[in-house]
């Protein structure tokens, strides 16, 4: 292994790209956009080391470890297994898109924008490479604030409502995480002696049952949120709605991932006994999120919402998946992320693309765009399978694996999901058929002439998008072999637990 | 053994010096050169503040026990003075601008600072009280320094008259405590105040506890607080919310931690319902606000509630590194508020020459087209008051959660988490109106001075960098409290 420290340069570098901005007239704008590709690009560069990640090799992989703040015990521990290093590529590629997908669409305020697409960078990538409870949640929170400014700054008309809301819901969630994570670090710290943050060493302790349900609580609420779970989405089609294309691949793509991942790195393998006790309710949430998500997808007349809704949707699956506590289930709910990450990322900004072209986005104005923009059609039609689950595309893969997992669950559950596969192909196909196939509207043909099929630039970032959701659809192996291991140990974890036995609580 | 007691006090000398010289230089100075008082009051408070580092770790108590100079102290002292300095720099423009005399504001400044040196170092209930009224009669004065203003009149009188009320509260429950023990010296308070002398003793823990909250403007004997902050000169107001508060809680360590510390748990009910009712209060009230300056003024009092769970948090335990932790909690928290909350309130201050905007949120519509750094400064010390990291505002709401939930009241604790998002609400609403607003079509006018520049680039570095690297402070936040149990 190298001495250089890869981790800390793939969170770090767009910070110094960030600061880099700086020093750049504001007026510049180009000067501004190539200071902030280059920096996300070599944060993917580097990003791009951890494929040399080991399936066979330590637990976690390119580690770094400085004391931070020792009267805390609070350690600087970055580190990798498979499903970080899957999830850093992820967020690494989805910011590369985005920042380059800005270039035309952003045109306000272009210096504080790319400095705060920088920023979030800093915070998602941190998330997902802390092994130290108290840094994670400074990146968690970091994270935050980029997305608030985002959408508040650059969204659309009713963007302060939206973006409030996000914050507030978000907020609520993770300052009880903080407590949690507090209560965790001090009940092990009373029972060893040592006070420490560390994840490695928190994890194999055996809390006491009742912290671990209040616990699993905050945590819960955190992550749930985040994910967003019904009954706690009512934030999420505000925010994607409002915000700005980059925001909303971004926002889908990794932000939702954030909590996706909260529940595989923390919640399951910190908490397993709460988690086995409590895992039949999340079950259900998830069950209801999945069907609710596309029954409300079928009536949504503005095409970002449609998205987001499925969105809330394709995100039950991965719940799904991480709580039938078995591999398949869980592999298949990390590759869920990954695909949603990229299907949906490629939705937004093909929606965004429309945007760019007509500012509407509502579905009864559209109508025809196959005969006048048969390539965009084209694009646009692929990931509308992928988002399907056509097998062949990424999106099959995922679903099906949860399917097969949550069968071995109960066959009832995989009845009522498999439901679902119909259900989203009825909304995704009826929105393809009124958008591209249907009778232009009146409103619509005003646009005819102005109406251009894809650019460079947005063929430029739908490439890699492209590439991925074919490549992982026919191939998954990579991903699923790097995450086999890290899912083995959560699915040992939780059965070797006794679940709660008593729910006495500590205070 | 007088000179020795002389040099434990050397801080305190020197701001008495200070004050008459800064009283004398301002007899000769023109009216072009009043500046030149400002560089001298930073200059004497520097100075002051470094004849704090002889004394740390000397830990004894001096003039035949009636002041206590411990490390304890000391930090008190110097969050006192670095809030002083700020303050020193800040309001000068703001003088200047009405044409208020700087001479006597700098004069009252240093005697506000005197008060809450003698008040932290106090040992006995005498030195306590003198402390105490040092401290708040300029803080009085501070309040009604716009003499023409009629706001500025109003919030002194208010300040006064509440504020002697409870100066009245406390005494009486000192005369109490006199009468039950025959001592005025606060380490034998505890000894009779234990429940062992029946409902007297009963009413002078209550009569000092609601005397004391009154000062730290705990709910509910905050009533003052919201007009004596919105009347004063808004970056005075600054001093205000953070020096008596500071001075304040150096009063409630120095009753409930250092005298009745052994009793945590007869008060340890008090000290939580205090805290929740104060940040809760201070909250729900701030959530209604349209006016940024009075908005600060009751979050200021939702942040006393965050303090006194550090209190209470020392009061539940019994395990003494926790209980330490409650201390620490307190100590961190007033510093960091130091950092931040003069800062917030100069800002305020800086954009209210046109008095029909009077500081309402309209007036920061924009400032990020118009002002961009100020904007991102501003931003910066917001969300630093939230407790967002990497900020100092964060690494103290942290503290004081580690310290309740490691004595084991882990409601106070979530009942803070809830308190923290719900002042997100109003916090980041000035950042929506900073960002994301169109600005009026006549913009309020920003003040610069250089001065005022400087603090800002001071707090906003503090806030920054001690929410990063916490280390040093949290090692001296550590010696302080080691020298009281």
């Amino acid at each position: 292994m190298s001495g250089l420290p890869v981790l800390s340069l793939i969170v770090f570098v767009p910070l110094l790209g960030a600061l880099a901005l700086l020093f750049v007239p504001g007026d510049n704008h180009r000067a501004i956009r190539w200071v902030a590709l280059l920096a996300a690009l070599a944060s993917f560069g580097f990003s791009l080391m951890l494929l040399g990640y080991q399936t066979s090799g330590a637990e976690f992989q390119y580690r770094e470890d400085l004391s931070w703040i020792p009267a805390f015990g609070m350690r600087y521990t970055l580190g990798v297994d498979g499903l970080s290093t899957v999830l850093v590529l992820l967020t690494t590629v989805l910011s590369v898109v985005s920042i380059f997908y800005s270039w035309d669409p952003i045109q306000t305020r272009v210096k504080e924008y790319y400095a705060t697409m920088l920023l979030l960078m800093v915070g998602m990538l941190g998330v997902f490479v802390s092994l130290d409870l108290f840094l994670f949640y400074v990146f968690w929170e970091i994270s935050l604030i980029p997305m608030y400014l985002i959408i508040g700054i650059w969204g659309g008309p009713r963007r302060i409502y939206a973006t409030v809301k996000f914050v507030i819901y978000t907020l609520v969630g993770s300052l009880l995480m903080l407590v949690a994570i507090l209560a965790v670090a001090i009940a092990h710290g009373n029972a060893t002696g040592t006070f420490t943050f560390s994840y490695e060493v928190l994890r194999g302790f055996g809390y006491a049952d009742g912290l671990q349900a209040l616990a699993f609580i905050a945590f819960f609420l955190a992550f749930a949120i985040k994910v967003p779970m019904w009954p706690f989405h009512t934030w999420l089609p505000d925010a994607h709605v409002e915000a700005p294309t980059a925001g909303s691949i971004i926002l889908a793509g990794v932000l939702l991932k954030l909590g996706g991942y909260g529940f595989l790195r923390y919640s399951l393998p910190l908490l397993p006994d709460a988690a086995k006790e409590f895992a039949p309710i999340v079950i259900g949430l998830a069950v209801v999120a999945v069907l609710y998500g596309a029954m409300v997808s079928m009536v949504q007349p503005d095409l970002k919402k449609l998205i987001a809704y499925s969105s809330v949707s394709h995100m039950g699956f991965v719940m799904l998946g991480a709580f039938v506590f078995n591999i398949q289930g869980l592999q298949g709910a990390v590759f869920q992320m990954v695909s949603h990450g990229v299907t949906t990322g490629a939705l937004f900004l093909l929606v965004g693309v429309i945007y760019e072209r007509t500012h509407d986005r509502q579905i009864a104005h559209m109508g025809g765009l196959n005969g006048r923009l048969p390539r965009y059609a084209a694009i646009f039609g692929l990931f509308t399978f992928a988002s399907i689950g056509l097998p062949g595309l990424s999106g099959f893969i995922g679903e099906f694996l949860v399917v097969l997992g949550s069968f071995q669950y109960s066959g009832y559950v995989a009845a009522a999901t498999m439901l679902v596969v119909i259900i989203s192909a009825v909304y995704m196909l009826w929105m393809f058929q009124r958008v591209f196939f249907s009778v232009p509207s009146d409103w619509m043909r005003r646009w005819w002439p102005s109406l251009t099929d894809l650019t460079r630039n947005e063929w430029l970032a739908l490439a890699p998008l492209i590439v991925l959701v074919v490549a992982l659809g026919v191939f998954p192996k990579p991903i699923l072999d790097a995450v086999a291991g890290p899912m083995q140990r959560i699915v040992d974890a939780v059965n070797a637990s006794h679940g709660l036995t008593s729910l006495s609580l500590p205070w | 053994m007088v000179a020795n007691d002389l040099a434990t006090i050397l801080p305190e000398l020197i701001l008495t010096i200070g004050v008459l010289l800064v009283l004398s230089v301002d007899l000769f100075l023109g009216r072009r050169q009043k500046w030149l008082l400002t560089p001298l009051t930073v200059a004497v408070l520097v100075l002051a503040g470094a004849a704090l580092l002889p004394i740390w770790g000397v830990n004894e108590t001096v003039f035949a026990g009636f002041y206590r100079v411990d490390d304890l102290s000391v930090f008190f002292k110097l969050t006192a003075m670095a809030a002083a300095i700020l303050a020193a720099l800040f309001v000068p423009a703001y003088l200047v601008q009405r044409k208020l005399p700087l001479g006597e504001f700098n004069v009252i400044l240093l005697f506000s600072v005197i008060g809450m040196s003698v008040l932290a170092s106090s040992s006995d209930l005498i030195t306590l009280f003198i402390g105490l009224e040092l401290m708040v009669m300029p803080a009085y004065l501070m309040t009604g320094f716009h003499k023409t203003d009629r706001y500025s009149n109003e919030g002194g009188l208010k300040y006064f008259l509440l504020g002697s009320f409870a100066s009245a509260i406390l005494l009486f429950g000192i005369s109490w405590t006199y009468g039950l023990s025959g001592s005025t010296r606060i380490a034998e308070m505890g000894a009779v105040l234990d429940g062992s002398r029946g409902p007297a003793g009963l009413v002078a823990v209550a009569l000092l506890t609601v005397g004391a909250t009154f000062k730290a403007a705990a709910v509910p004997f905050h009533f003052w607080t919201p007009d004596a902050y919105q009347g004063a000169p808004t970056p005075i107001t600054g001093f205000l919310s953070v020096g008596p508060k500071v001075g304040a809680f150096a009063l409630l360590v120095r009753l409930f931690a250092d005298g009745l510390g052994a009793n945590g748990a007869d008060w340890y009910g008090v000290m939580a319902i205090l805290a929740v009712l104060t940040m809760t209060g201070g909250n729900v009230v701030a959530l209604m606000q349209t006016n940024v300056k009075r908005m600060l003024a009751y979050s200021s009092i939702a942040h006393t509630g965050y303090i006194l769970a550090g209190l209470a948090a020392f009061a539940h335990a019994t395990d003494p590194t926790v209980r330490q932790h409650g201390i620490e909690a307190v100590l961190f928290y007033l510093l960091g508020y130091a950092a931040m909350n003069v800062a917030a309130f100069a800002v305020v201050g800086m954009l209210q020459r046109d008095v029909r905007r009077f500081g309402g949120l309209a007036s920061f519509a924009g400032l990020a087209g118009r002002a961009p750094l100020l904007a991102a400064s501003m931003a910066v010390l917001l969300l630093s008051l939230t407790g967002i990291p990497p900020t100092v505002g964060f690494f103290a709401k942290l503290y004081v959660l580690v310290a309740t939930v490691d004595a084991g009241i882990a409601w106070l604790a979530v009942a803070l988490a809830l308190n923290a998002a719900l002042a997100a609400f109003y916090y980041l609403r000035v950042i929506v109106y900073m960002y994301m607003r169109e600005p009026e079509a006549q913009p309020a006018q920003v003040d610069r001075s250089p001065f005022g520049s400087l603090a800002l680039s001071l707090s906003v570095a503090g806030v920054l960098v001690l929410g990063v690297f916490p280390e040093p402070i949290l090692g001296l936040v550590r010696g302080a409290v080691a020298s009281l149990l």
